[in-house]
């Protein structure tokens, strides 16, 4: 087992990966009362197009790793949930883009548990009557988000901004994809995703890393696996420019919604360069629009911004985007003018000041993150994932100048990479 | 070695007539403090001290300038800093919080904890004030900002059809209303008035300050004596939140709105308060009914019927309600109102498993412990006790749901009643 101390914020790592290749974490969190794990498999909506062991190259319907993360609660003899409930333990799972994360927050019976959750994500069972009966239930689910008009706006800005590369179908798939779903697809995606060498388990509160290590080796060395796959993704390519600039819906909202998003030109970045370039988009967007900035402070004043809006960014290997909006009455006023501030703010630079203070800020808000199992959980299996790490964060921020900021601000605002997405009631009535 | 923490232990004192409660604990690596107003929930006052949170947080006397103060707010590293109101039964709580990193973690600072107290008095006793009166720009411009907020409650129909089915089931009770208060309020409330309810909450009310972290509690109440003064006259205490109420007849609502998926909402009366003796088997109850995963409602109204995919009861401790939430096909309503009136009839005749009985006391068990983690709830926790007038321990709790039997959960069923069942839906179908 391999141990790694981040000094500064008091945290200690314990990793191994196990014969099978799965690479196991451990965050011990002393004096907490709840342990988190999260069993993530590096599969998301965005794997549609892929290779089978046997060679052949398959498509598969939309929504199908989402679909695949529901039927994994269903057993032969048992209810997941349920065994989860008599250890007192509380479960979920989310399906995002790029992965699939099975969890549960425990206070007692910490072994059970983590047994329970690689027991149940490692035997798939699957029948035509249970997936029939599914279908029912992500239908009310897909309705429901499709009543979102947060979700809607967000959505239909990637889809704006996205011409072919798949982050641009929503995660649950349609209700006609998932009408196409079979279990012998389950168990295709399955087989390709669900091996231990391409997942990561993470454990993170209340324990002994040492007993805990020891029960993970105990409960994968009594399983057979067959070597691991060699994973072969197709992504289409994805030209550089957006899908449209523009994309308007319906919906009933008190407000119009407005989001604006920059689509990253270059991808392919890993490990530290990844993370080095997240941190510091984020500080441009923090020291652009955040609420002690001039344009803010400008928006909110004269209305046109509510306490609604927001920005962030995604940056992954395989795309990047930030996004920034909110509630507005006069979404193509908003337009105009954050292009206007954008200029303005390339023009007149980055004030020192002004970036040593969102530097600041930003170094006590993942300080104050860190109290989080929670926020941990989640957030270190997708710096993994990418090849860099989360504890690396405030090194990493330490590290950003005032000129990396600057060159960033102009390479990431570019307004043909921009879209836009707004969502407004049909009528004013409304 | 970090402590443990095993049960949710403040330390209080009285201030200037305030009660600050410390609890000292090395868990977390920032500090939390949670200034609590109480007010009764009333038509009168509740959209002036909505829009007083939004004002107060804007400016204050030594930070005139909203940018300056949120200048201020990212140079103390980024501190959390928020001010707004929830609801608590028929209270309105105008709560300050705030959040700053320990600064054992900060190479070369100290003395935020101080700089933390003394911005929190900055926002609770001294306002930007002109000539008597809250300035007219931030008034007007929050004014606005609170409209829209009202107004955008349509955007999440869960939460819009939950605020619909409270507003029509406490028809004529101060529980009915929108914590953020009522538009047509607005156009009376001026820089003028809104100082005068100001100084009158200030005043009146009672004020708890909770603080998490850290910190000695001598140093903390030091800091509170010097930044937090204010002129505290004849402080009124409350009546509690009546829990009971009869129900004469069944009532249901039905709304149409431009949606896809029906919500069905089932407002019932439990006659249980939070200071009630039967209340944790009221939390039994409730998690037996539809609290988890493993509970009838998500058993069978998603698992065997297949109808929706949340299927949920939760309930509002202060005012004694439970709520039944579902998002359906319309085409079900009535098999969906169906099966939820099955499962609360197989509470009252006490048909629930001992599997049933051990996996709600686990999973709630779980959850309590699981506020020992964050600051945010362990005051949470602590303030239900001052508002219900019952202080309650956490290990106490525990183990009196540890004892609950399905007698104690058939007794709790008696008392719940359907008051009002209410269905937003589309506008295609007949009514």
């Amino acid at each position: 087992m391999q141990t790694t101390v981040f000094d500064q914020l008091g945290e200690t790592v314990y990793h191994e990966t196990l014969p099978n290749g799965l690479a196991v974490y451990l965050v011990p969190k002393e004096g907490f009362s709840k342990t988190y794990a999260v069993f993530t498999t590096r599969y998301g909506s965005i794997d549609s197009h892929f290779r089978l062991k046997n060679g052949e190259e398959i498509n598969v319907p939309d929504g199908i790793a989402h679909f695949l993360e529901h039927k994994m609660f269903e057993k032969k003899e048992l209810d997941v949930m349920h065994e989860f409930s008599k250890n007192g333990a509380s479960c979920n799972a989310f399906t995002s883009f790029n992965r699939t994360a099975y969890l549960f927050s425990c206070t007692d019976k910490l072994d059970r548990n983590i047994n329970l959750l690689l027991d149940y994500v490692q035997e798939p069972y699957f029948t035509e009557a249970s997936v029939e009966k599914e279908k029912g239930i992500i239908g009310q689910e897909i309705t429901m988000y499709d009543d979102n008009p947060d979700w809607k706006v967000y959505m239909n800005l990637l889809k704006a901004m996205y011409q072919k590369f798949p982050i641009n179908i929503e995660i649950a798939g349609t209700i006609e994809s998932i009408s196409h779903i079979t279990k012998d697809n389950l168990y295709q995606c399955y087989e390709t995703f669900y091996h231990p060498a391409n997942m990561v388990l993470l454990v993170v509160g209340s324990f002994q890393p040492e007993t805990v290590m020891k029960w993970v080796r105990d409960n994968q060395s009594a399983k057979d696996f067959p070597p691991a796959p060699r994973i072969e993704r197709i992504f289409p390519e994805e030209p550089a420019g957006v899908a449209k600039s523009r994309v308007e819906a319906n919906l009933t909202v008190g407000l119009p919604k407005c989001l604006i998003g920059f689509k990253e030109k270059t991808n392919g970045l890993t490990g530290k360069d990844l993370l080095k370039r997240e941190l510091t988009t984020k500080l441009v967007l923090d020291i652009a629009f955040g609420n002690s900035s001039a344009l803010y402070q400008k928006w909110y004043d004269s209305g046109l911004i509510t306490e609604s809006f927001d920005f962030d960014y995604s940056g992954e290997t395989d795309y990047g985007y930030s996004i920034i909006g909110g509630d507005t009455p006069d979404p193509d006023k908003l337009v105009t003018e954050l292009q206007a501030g954008i200029r303005g703010l390339i023009q007149s630079g980055i004030h020192q000041q002004d970036f040593e203070r969102a530097k600041r800020k930003k170094i006590g808000l993942f300080l104050r993150s860190l109290n989080s199992v929670e926020f941990i959980a989640n957030q270190f299996t997708s710096y993994k994932f990418n090849g860099s790490e989360l504890f690396s964060v405030v090194p990493t921020l330490e590290s950003i100048t005032r000129e990396d900021v600057e060159a960033r601000m102009k390479e990431h605002f570019v307004f043909e990479q921009m879209s836009v997405s707004i969502v407004r009631s049909a009528s004013p009535q409304e | 070695m970090s402590d443990s923490v095993k049960d949710i232990s403040f330390h209080t004192s009285v201030i200037d007539g305030i009660n600050v409660h410390i609890m000292p604990t090395r868990k977390f690596k920032t500090t939390t403090i949670v200034t609590m107003i109480e007010q009764e929930l009333s038509e009168e006052n509740v959209t002036k001290t909505a829009l007083l949170a939004m004002v107060m947080k804007r400016a204050t006397a030594r930070f005139p300038d909203a940018k300056q103060l949120r200048e201020y707010l990212d140079f103390l590293y980024g501190a959390i800093f928020d001010v707004d109101v929830t609801k608590k039964g028929e209270r309105q709580i105008l709560h300050i919080y705030m959040e700053v990193p320990n600064e054992k973690y900060l190479s070369h600072e100290n003395g935020l904890l101080e700089e933390a107290i003394r911005f929190v008095g900055d926002i609770l006793c001294r306002p930007y004030v002109e000539n008597q009166a809250f300035a007219e720009k931030y008034v007007s411009q929050e004014k606005e900002t609170l409209r829209k907020r009202i107004e955008s409650l349509i955007d999440d129909k869960m939460k819009y059809a939950n605020q619909r089915v409270t507003a029509e089931m406490c028809k004529g009770e101060p529980y009915a209303l929108l914590v953020q208060g009522r538009t047509e309020d607005l156009p009376g409330i001026d820089g003028k008035s809104l100082y005068e309810h100001y100084q009158q909450i200030t005043s009146r009310s009672p004020i708890d300050i909770f603080v998490v972290g850290d910190v000695k509690e001598s140093t903390v109440e030091k800091a509170v004596e010097k930044h937090i003064r204010l002129n505290r006259q004849d402080v009124h205490a409350m009546k509690p939140t009546p829990a009971k109420k009869q129900v004469d007849e069944e009532r249901a609502v039905i709304e149409k709105l431009d949606v896809n998926q029906a919500k069905l909402n089932i407002g019932c009366r439990t006659q249980i308060g939070y200071a009630d003796e039967e209340y944790p088997a009221l939390l039994v109850y409730n998690g037996v009914l539809g609290g988890f995963p493993h509970s009838k409602l998500f058993v069978n109204v998603r698992e065997k019927a297949s109808l929706a995919y949340y299927a949920v009861s939760r309930l509002e401790s202060h005012k004694g309600i439970m709520m039944i939430m579902s998002g359906i096909d319309v085409k079900n309503y009535d098999r969906a109102v169906e099966i939820i009136k099955e499962q609360l009839a197989s509470m009252r005749q006490g048909n629930i498993s001992e599997e049933e009985l051990s996996q709600t006391k686990a999973t709630l068990s779980n959850q309590f412990r699981e506020l020992l983690d964050s600051a945010r709830m362990m005051i949470d926790f602590a303030y239900n006790g001052v508002i219900s007038g019952r202080k309650r321990r956490l290990e106490a709790l525990l183990s009196q749901i540890d004892r609950i039997k399905v007698e104690d959960l058939k007794r709790v069923a008696e008392h719940v009643v359907i008051d009002t069942i209410y269905l937003l839906r589309d506008k295609k179908g007949e009514a």
